[in-house]
């Protein structure tokens, strides 16, 4: 044994000094801290290719800049600074004059006539450093009407490419439009796209409408309306605009409707008496469940994306809380334990998250969480902030804020997960209740 | 009487006629205090008693830390007669610390300070968190926001000056330009300061230093430096002293590996030198917090120039925490940012070239994912 130890400590001392100079493989660097600031990038006016198409090169151009740079994610270098310029949809890219302007991304593009009177929109999205191609070249085709839908097109693509993430432009949300004073306010509802363009109203001003909610596929609208004098349950349809009442049952108020993500069932809550519960209802057959059965208040149901949990707020703790239980119903799991009241909760289209509308200490707040509960974070505070929508990728949040006094108005803002680029949607008129439909 | 009788009889009466008049009973007398004694009249006592008044040896200490404030100058009394001038008395050589104002004497010993009750704490002992500062961008280090006419750029350029001399270059004009500003956190609206902090902690009074007593310190006696001692080498066995031909066999191959100069890199990287790229790399690594590209961990591999920059295709080598487009957002914002960066080359050393010339480089975003 000894002879071993001595064996070994004479090699060790005689290859000590030269396993320090040594080179064992590459250099390994870690990076674990970054930087979060919006990614430069340029797009310049979409070249056209027809004399009909040049009224909307440079519109769809700027609808795309919008889009990207509304998210937050990214920062458009001004046109003025750009030392190329794209004559041809086909020319070469002169990649070291973007990067000289350090733009990152670069989006070329072309708008065109296919002979039929529709728009032909051509794009292609590039890594300037890395002087590549992100992805391949694409084309979108439509009406002339339909430009903005083409830009939201080709902004979507875009921010996938980047991102690697599901878009969400284009879109559009269905809201409570509000007009007059907040002692004789009337409220209708409204369909717009995700960033204020192309409104319409579904309803008139004649009844009370209250909390719509897309159906999965868009085509629908749940909404609480008083047209009967008590809050009722009604279904729309978007495309043909005409509404019918989902339960037919006298005598009691259901509200707080919303779809499973089959579009097949209804959750919502119902008032029996005293005692607010909640019920599903097979749009097919109008078969009813009762999924709750506490003498508490159990309200503002919302599916998990598989459609396999429910959560919702209930007071039976005492204070108004958040609650998961199966979709059939059974028992439920208290997910919120911070201070304050939590109330309209929404389920992520992602799955790992949960927004909810929180008051503490006389002020509003949206916040997320996970399904669990834990990480709880506030991204919001006001006088009023309620009713918070995902977009289609989960990534972003649409809420209603209300400003404080006899005047006080309400209106639309979005803000994303990570707290950044709050901002207010552009409507014409006050608006609250927003439901941010799917991608189309 | 016997012989023996007379005998004891002689040394019986020596004995007593020892302790009687010998030392056996006699103690040693006290000692005396012998002073020496002056006779004094009445003029001269006077006048020796009046500097007696001050204490013969200095006081000790005063408990007190601070510094007494001087007596009051007395009042000057009434000028004499003109006395002749006296000669000046030799000044005092200078004393390295001065006497202790005078004490009073005391005999017990002198007990430090009391520590003086630190005032009552009247602020509350909670003062508001300072919350971070709300900004566009998100930077491991935070920078102030820039004076608005100043120009912001990635890169930080001084103004150039005019009056520097060049040797052979034209001088072009280069504008001042200041950092973007940056936080170190994501601050939602929900987190922002409403206001400053009412009120903060009170610095509380530090308590009194001890009291310091100067004692001399003992004199050392000079020891000259003992060697260390060695440890003292084995006894060289049979084993040890004669290696095996195997052992010398793989010490002369690794001695013949490491000697020769096509395969020795030099010296490694020193720490500032990794911590170099790993900074300029991180600064142009742009993380979406909120993206599922946020949870993916990549590895890239690329091979460098010998001016520092990257050279042929960036490779992904691994990655972990996500589905593929995830990995592929994380992959080429990661290459984005080691291209980006390197302008005309990442400032490593030349000489250690074959240290980087290969190069696998983690993006980890853990530590800047949503918390």
């Amino acid at each position: 044994m000894i002879r071993i130890v001595s064996m070994l400590f004479v090699l060790m001392a005689a290859l000590s000094p030269l396993s320090a100079f040594a080179q064992t493989g590459p250099l390994r660097i870690e990076i674990t801290e970054g930087v979060v600031e919006p990614m430069p990038y340029a797009v310049p006016d979409f070249v056209a290719e027809t004399a009909d198409a040049q009224q909307y090169a440079a519109q769809i151009a700027r609808v795309v800049a919008e889009d990207l740079t509304g998210t937050g994610l990214f920062r458009e270098i001004p046109q003025d600074a750009h030392i190329a310029r794209v004559s041809s949809f086909a020319a070469p890219v002169s990649f070291p004059d973007w990067k000289a302007i350090n733009a990152q991304a670069l989006i070329t593009g072309s708008v065109g006539s296919d002979g039929n009177g529709r728009l032909v929109v051509k794009f292609r999205v590039w890594d300037v450093f890395a002087q590549a191609e992100l992805g391949q070249g694409m084309q979108f085709v439509s009406t002339p009407d339909g430009w903005r839908r083409l830009a939201h097109k080709v902004a979507d693509q875009v921010y996938a490419r980047i991102t690697g993430e599901t878009p969400y432009f284009d879109s559009r949300v269905v809201f409570v439009s509000e007009t007059g004073p907040k002692d004789q306010r009337q409220k209708q509802l409204a369909i717009m796209d995700y960033d204020g363009a192309n409104l319409q109203y579904l309803t008139g001003t004649a009844s009370l409408v209250l909390a719509p909610r897309f159906s999965p596929d868009g085509s629908r609208v749940l909404y609480t309306s008083y047209e009967s004098g008590q809050p009722r349950v009604h279904v729309l349809s978007v495309g043909t605009v005409e509404s019918r009442i989902l339960q037919a049952n006298t005598g009691v108020m259901s509200f707080a409707p919303r779809f499973s993500p089959d579009g097949q069932t209804v959750v919502y809550s119902m008032t029996q008496g005293s005692n607010t519960d909640i019920f599903a209802m097979n749009i097919a057959t109008g078969a009813i469940s009762q999924l709750t059965s506490a003498p508490s208040i159990e309200t503002a149901p919302s599916y998990s994306p598989d459609g396999s949990r429910i959560v919702f707020e209930s007071d039976r703790s005492g204070t108004q809380q958040l609650y998961v239980m199966p979709a059939s119903g059974g028992e439920a799991v208290r997910i919120s334990f911070g201070q304050g009241r939590y109330g309209t909760p929404v389920w992520s289209p992602r799955g790992d998250m949960i927004a909810f509308t929180k008051q503490n200490a006389g002020r509003f707040h949206i916040g997320v969480m996970r399904t669990d509960g834990s990480e709880e974070r506030l991204l919001t505070a006001s006088f009023l902030d309620e009713g918070p929508s995902w977009a289609p990728n989960g990534r972003v949040l649409m809420f209603a804020r209300e400003t404080q006094g006899a005047q006080g108005a309400s209106a639309l803002y979005s803000v994303d997960i990570s707290g950044r680029n709050l901002k207010r949607v552009r409507t014409p008129a006050g608006a609250s209740d927003p439901s941010w439909g799917p991608l189309q | 009487m016997t012989r023996g009788t007379q005998i004891s009889a002689v040394i019986h009466g020596l004995l007593a006629l020892w302790v009687l008049f010998g030392a056996a009973f006699r103690s040693d007398p006290p000692e005396m205090t012998v002073a020496d004694v002056t006779i004094l009249s009445e003029e001269e006592f006077a006048a020796l008693t009046a500097p007696q008044s001050q204490p013969s040896q200095p006081a000790p200490p005063r408990p007190e830390a601070r510094p007494e404030p001087p007596p009051p100058t007395p009042a000057p009394e009434p000028t004499p007669a003109p006395q002749p001038p006296t000669p000046p008395e030799p000044q005092p050589a200078p004393q390295p610390q001065p006497e202790p104002p005078p004490a009073e004497v005391q005999d017990t010993v002198p007990q430090p300070p009391a520590p003086e009750a630190p005032p009552p704490v009247q602020a509350p002992d909670v003062s508001a968190r300072p919350m971070p500062r709300p900004a566009p961008r998100v930077a491991p280090e935070a920078v102030a926001p820039p004076p608005p006419e100043a120009t912001i750029d990635t890169e930080v350029q001084q103004a150039a000056d005019p009056d520097a001399q060049s040797p052979d270059t034209a001088e072009t004009q280069q504008e001042q330009t200041a950092p973007q500003e940056a936080a170190t956190e994501i601050v939602t609206e929900a987190e922002r300061p409403a206001s400053a902090p009412t009120s903060s902690l009170r610095p509380k009074a530090r308590p009194p230093a001890p009291q310091q007593v100067v004692q001399p310190a003992p004199e050392q006696p000079a020891t000259p430096p003992q060697p260390t001692p060695q440890p003292e080498a084995p006894a060289p066995t049979e084993t040890a002293a004669v290696p095996r031909d195997d052992v010398a066999a793989a010490l002369a191959e690794a001695l013949a590996g490491g000697s020769s100069p096509s395969a020795d890199p030099g010296p490694p990287l020193t720490v500032g030198e990794r911590e170099g790229l790993r900074l300029a790399v991180q600064e142009c690594w742009v993380v979406d917090v909120g993206s599922q590209a946020a949870n993916v961990t990549v590895t890239l591999a690329f091979n460098m120039a010998p001016n520092g920059t990257v050279e042929g295709d960036v490779r992904l080598l691994d990655a972990s925490g996500g589905d593929g487009a995830a990995v592929e957002t994380a992959f080429q914002a990661a290459r984005r940012a080691l291209l980006r960066c390197q302008q005309g080359g990442y400032q490593l050393p030349s000489d250690k070239y074959e240290q980087w010339k290969r190069i696998e480089m983690t993006f980890n975003p853990a530590q800047m994912r949503l918390r």
